[in-house]
């Protein structure tokens, strides 16, 4: 791989070992993804805090950022925080459940630390896997990024135009830079197969199963899409998350909304090779494959997957206003939408009827739940790794109606429509 | 018996031999394997329960969370990777995986590895030179 004089006194250890150490990471993760040289970020970068256990010997432990921070060292481009992982944090909320340690005001404080001398070096606390959504600050069309969280990885490639690979690290934001390869190359993000869908998506579920029929469908290959209406934002960001969780889909086009794609010529640039018809039929298989439990005891429901926006909480508010819940019920959502939520009195209908709303973070990322057998939820993505990281819970999958009422009723009703 | 050969690409160097683990279907890692025992964790994958710790791992690819190389990386910090990988799809969760995971790796073969070679062959992985040695069962 071509290194600048500069990267290359970064590898010799010039400019200290921990930037030594950063650059050795991606002058080794370059080779094996085959880039030709490095790309200075002139986006946005998008990383899990309070970081650990990601890359292995490449990590940059805590007490190296701490010493960073002391020293003035800043991110060189814009850096927003996903949800905390290892361990996960809920930010509001937490006083309302009993959940160890997350709960525990001690092992709080603790993480409140571990995020500073990131926040000092630059890093904005959104802590969620839809920063893009609440960040205030987006890149734009063309400009190079480092995202991880992999359900925004489509909405950064697809909806905003920016070039990203799954790259987003304190390494990557703290360089500014990472290797030239697949979504940041021309080459690699035009349309290579149609997908039709012949029937309407109407509701955020079908967008949900949709996203996810086409990511069993087209592996790698970059898809345009056509016959998918006009998605909200909430439906898009389903698609989207489902695209990459079903599958891997990183890009995709819809001629006339997605920048890349003002038509179906646009998408394709001449690199059409296949099409691909669905309909309602396909996703009525990913519903019987999202829908593995057998006992309709539903206790435990959960929304908010990705975390869900103001619209979206606001649906589920009016929905249990003045109900009484016989399940628990969780909703996730970012710090930012919670302070709204709260401000308009939502957070009180919900935890008046008996549900909670937590920030900053999901089941999936806690690893533990309030003792649960049977669990409701309306996110394919969600319902996918629930069943490998809690192995005994039963999951039922369905709308967002279906899987409030099951709150309310205690029972599973919900079926195909 | 004859030994079949596979030219491809050198991801990772190093060469080992063992016992092949074989599935067409991509793999998660975060929430798809158990990086404390070495198995797939994900209950609708045609390979849920199965051990890959010690086994050359031959797969179509990665999927799902980003969250991939940190879980492999965890599984051979508690010596329960898999031995070797082979596979299709070049993707910047199996470039991460495979730069922490550090076994041999190979890629871009001349031949579908998932289709050639099955579950229990016995398959030498040169990485260094990017060849995949298949010994049938």
């Amino acid at each position: 791989m071509y290194l600048t004089d500069e990267e290359k006194s970064m590898l010799n250890g010039d400019h200290g070992e921990i930037k030594q150490r950063c650059m050795q990471f991606l002058v080794d993760y370059g080779e094996v993804a085959g880039a030709e040289h490095l790309i200075d970020l002139d986006g946005n970068v998008d990383l899990h805090p309070p970081y650990g256990n990601w890359l292995g010997d490449y990590d940059v432990s805590y007490e190296e950022v701490v010493e960073l921070a002391e020293i003035g060292e800043k991110f060189k481009v814009p850096t927003f925080a996903n949800k905390a992982v290892n361990p996960g944090m809920i930010v509001d909320g937490w006083e309302k459940i009993d959940l160890e340690p997350f709960t525990n005001p001690e092992f709080r404080m603790k993480q409140e630390e571990m995020m500073k001398p990131y926040m000092k070096m630059g890093m904005v606390p959104i802590l969620s896997c839809n920063y893009y959504l609440v960040s205030s600050y987006t890149p734009t069309v063309g400009q190079h990024c480092a995202w991880v969280e992999s359900s925004a990885i489509p909405w950064g490639n697809a909806v905003l135009g920016a070039r990203t690979n799954f790259d987003g690290c304190f390494q990557t934001a703290y360089l500014g830079k990472v290797p030239a390869y697949d979504m940041h190359l021309d080459e690699n993000r035009k349309a290579t197969v149609l997908v039709e869908y012949m029937d309407e998506l109407k509701t955020d579920m079908d967008y949900d199963l949709f996203g996810w029929a086409v990511g069993e469908m087209v592996g790698l290959e970059v898809p345009a899409l056509i016959g998918v209406g006009k998605p909200t934002t909430s439906q898009l960001v389903k698609m989207n998350t489902s695209l990459n969780t079903g599958g891997q889909v990183r890009m995709y086009h819809v001629p006339g909304l997605t920048p890349e794609a003002p038509t179906l010529e646009a998408a394709f640039s001449g690199n059409y090779q296949r099409k691909i018809q669905l309909g309602r039929d396909d996703l009525r298989k990913i519903y019987d494959k999202m829908n593995y439990a057998s006992n309709d005891q539903v206790d435990f429901v959960y929304l908010g997957c990705p975390h869900y926006n103001i619209e979206e909480i606001l649906k589920v508010a009016r929905l249990v206003d003045g109900k009484k819940l016989k399940a628990t019920m969780w909703i996730t959502t970012n710090p930012s939408s919670y302070k709204v939520a709260k401000d308009m009195g939502l957070i009180e209908i919900i935890e008046k009827a008996g549900g909670n709303v937590l920030s900053g973070t999901c089941p999936g990322i806690l690893g533990k739940l309030p003792p649960s057998t049977v669990m409701a939820t309306d996110a394919a993505k969600q319902n996918y790794y629930i069943n490998g990281i809690y192995q005994d819970l039963h999951v039922w999958y369905g709308t967002t109606e279906d899987c409030v009422e099951s709150a309310i009723k205690g029972v599973w009703q919900g079926e195909w429509k | 018996m004859g030994k079949i050969i596979l030219h491809g690409r050198k991801v990772v160097g190093g060469c080992v031999e063992g016992e092949a683990l074989v599935t067409t279907e991509t793999i998660s890692g975060w929430g798809g394997i158990d990086p404390k025992e070495g198995t797939i964790i994900d209950l609708r994958h045609e390979l849920a329960g199965e051990k890959f710790a010690g086994k050359v791992l031959v797969y179509q690819g990665a999927k799902g969370s980003s969250g991939w190389s940190g879980q492999f990386h965890e599984a051979r910090l508690n010596n329960v990777a898999p031995l070797a990988m082979v596979f299709n799809e070049t993707t910047t969760k199996i470039a991460l995986g495979a730069v922490v995971t550090r076994v041999p790796a190979v890629t871009d073969l001349d031949q579908d590895p998932t289709k050639v070679i099955a579950t229990g062959d016995w398959v030498k992985v040169d990485g260094d030179n990017g060849i995949v040695e298949v010994t049938k069962k």
